[in-house]
């Protein structure tokens, strides 16, 4: 196959998504853009400027409408997919690291780091109108969570949780209305870089810095399956069509890479078995680590977003939707 | 691709299209270079039409009209923005393949290592060579001279001795020519080590940066050298190029040897080892 590379960043990738087709990825970057992409052919769709700081999460709704993105400048931003233009912007005391539509999309989640004595809170937005009326500045819900800080999170299934991970490698299951702590768990040992969940959201893959991708049960919290790599991750997205895989990627932190070649910093996708947790492939390109993976909805390309500053789309060869895994 | 006088006289200024039976379109068109040549470029396409079934909803997406900084700019991909890279074979095996190939070069590595203590060769401590803390007060001979295990102690005030009493060069002290002739021959070996390719039947003309620029597709390279006369500073005809991989030498070798460049057919082959 053939990668696209998309060159829309001058510095280091943080995130990018697909939308619900899968026909557009947005990307986030520390250098303060949004963009948005054609999947198909890596043709850029436009930009979302405005932010101050480096963008660190982003996330789009189901209609393709309304597109949210967290960043270091201590906003959140909610923008028209369509035109760029900025319909809101919350302000807040710390910066965003997580943003993420909840399912229905009437509500979006944002967790804001804790910082200069600024305690980490967990705030829920209504933006049920958002396309077409103005957004309430006031959040529906505000949570103060205890303990370490918080730096993943997403929406459990029918919003009845919201899955966080924290930077001790534990993941939690928070109510949304109360902000109770309702379980947690010891999953990691190191700290949780990354949270994607399966399309029906009753699992989910986390990755850590301590070289291991996990899927957990979301209801109890339980670990069904482990994949052990020999390099911190940033990323695991799961296949959710034609093959069943995960796809993890990473490789040795960003500051010890200029004392390595790029073949020992293991800056590769690669791609387990999700149920018998054995290896099958790995896809270099990347010159620095790994920092995000997405998976086309359909399951035909996969797009990653590196340190190096580059999106790599690439779509499938005929021989991988064929391939079968022999025991 | 460079004129060819032939070219020149049949050449058409108009471009000429071609279609044949398989539904071939093969331009052909003629212009002047950024130097004044007349290059001929010759595109083949073919057309096939592709039935795609789409979401209406991108569908709709896909007649959207740029915004933000791509503002106002026509459809299709920009390559400013968009490239496609180089094809990358992503091979399934289901025998865990992958990681063990890796684990073992990582293993074999581990293991040669595992027998060699790191030693100092200057105060015998378990660090290297380069990182002693006495390098400067203590040379590597001095240190096979003396062969206590607190050498260094003893090497201090030698060395403040002599500073104390008149002036001596950094390089003339005496532990300080041994660390450096010691450290050269550290380089030396790595410089070995490393794939290299010697390239003769140069032209006067070439520099350093169109070597690089002839080997570096092939691969990272890690070291040009062009030997140049001391006098007229001109290219003397040959050059060492040194990669960081085995298999990039090998193909820059295959692919460059017997190539013509600037009128001269040019020759590489492995370098051989200056030992």
């Amino acid at each position: 196959m053939r990668p696209i590379l998309l060159q829309g960043h001058e510095r280091s990738l943080t995130q990018i998504k697909y939308n619900r087709e899968g026909d557009l990825l947005f990307s986030v970057s520390k250098d303060h853009v949004i963009n948005a992409w054609f999947s198909h052919n890596g043709e850029r769709l436009g930009t979302y400027d405005g932010h101050g700081g480096a963008v660190w999460t982003v996330d789009v709704n189901s209609s393709s409408t309304l597109l949210i993105s967290g960043s270091a400048d201590n906003t959140a931003k909610l923008w028209d997919v369509s035109n760029g233009k900025c319909l809101k912007s919350w302000e807040f005391k710390t910066a965003v690291r997580r943003v993420q539509f909840s399912e229905g999309d009437k509500m979006v989640l944002l967790v804001t780091e804790p910082r200069m004595g600024f305690p980490a809170t967990v705030q829920i937005f209504d933006v049920q109108n958002g396309a077409t009326e103005a957004v309430s500045s006031e959040p529906l819900y505000i949570f103060h969570p205890e303990g370490p800080k918080i730096t993943v999170a997403a929406w459990g299934p029918l919003n009845k949780y919201i899955v966080a991970g924290r930077e001790n490698g534990s993941v939690a299951l928070i109510d949304p209305q109360t902000g109770d702590i309702i379980s947690t768990n010891m999953i990691h040992e190191a700290t949780l870089t990354d949270l994607q969940m399966s399309t029906d959201r009753t699992y989910f893959i986390t990755s850590s810095k301590d070289k291991s991708a996990k899927i957990i049960e979301t209801e109890s919290l339980e670990v069904l399956k482990t994949y052990t790599t020999d390099t911190p991750l940033n990323s695991a997205a799961i296949m959710p069509k034609v093959q069943e895989f995960v796809v993890i990627g990473g490789g040795q932190e960003a500051m010890d890479v200029t004392r390595t070649s790029s073949r020992q910093g293991k800056f590769e996708c690669r791609f387990w078995h999700k149920i018998l947790e054995e290896e099958v492939g790995r896809v270099r390109g990347h010159f620095g680590p790994i920092n995000t993976i997405a998976i086309h909805p359909d399951g035909r390309s996969f797009a990653s977003g590196g340190e190096d500053g580059y999106v790599r789309v690439h779509h499938f060869d005929d021989d991988f939707f064929t391939f079968k895994f022999q025991i | 691709m460079s004129s060819n006088w032939a070219d020149e006289v049949d050449g058409d200024e108009l471009p000429q299209i071609i279609t044949d039976a398989n539904g071939i379109t093969t331009h052909i068109e003629y212009r002047f270079d950024d130097d004044g040549k007349k290059i001929k470029i010759t595109r083949r396409t073919q057309k096939k039409l592709i039935h795609d079934i789409v979401n209406k909803a991108a569908a709709a997406r896909k007649k959207w009209p740029k915004f933000g900084k791509e503002k106002g700019r026509p459809p299709g991909p920009d390559p400013a923005t968009t490239n496609v890279g180089d094809n990358i074979k992503l091979k399934l095996s289901s025998t865990g393949q992958i990681a063990e190939d890796v684990d073992e070069k990582h293993d074999a590595m581990k293991q040669q290592l595992q027998n060699k203590k790191i030693l100092c060769r200057i105060c015998k401590g378990d660090h290297f060579t380069t990182k002693c803390p006495y390098k400067d007060s203590l040379g590597v001979e001095d240190a096979a001279a003396v062969s206590s295990p607190t050498p260094a102690e003893e090497a201090v005030p030698e060395a403040e001795q002599q500073g104390g009493s008149k002036y001596i060069a950094p390089h003339m002290r005496a532990g300080a020519t041994g660390a450096k002739g010691g450290e050269r021959d550290m380089f030396r070996e790595k410089r070995d080590e490393q794939p290299t390719l010697r390239v003769t039947n140069l032209s006067e003309d070439v520099t350093e940066p169109d070597i690089s620029e002839l080997f570096n597709r092939f691969g990272h390279i890690s070291r040009v050298f062009l030997a140049r006369d001391r006098e007229t500073n001109i290219c003397k005809g040959f050059a060492f190029v040194s990669f960081t991989m085995r298999e990039d030498a090998q193909r820059a070798l295959e692919a460059v040897d017997g190539r013509g460049y600037d009128n001269l057919i040019l020759r590489v082959e492995w370098a051989k080892s200056s030992v």
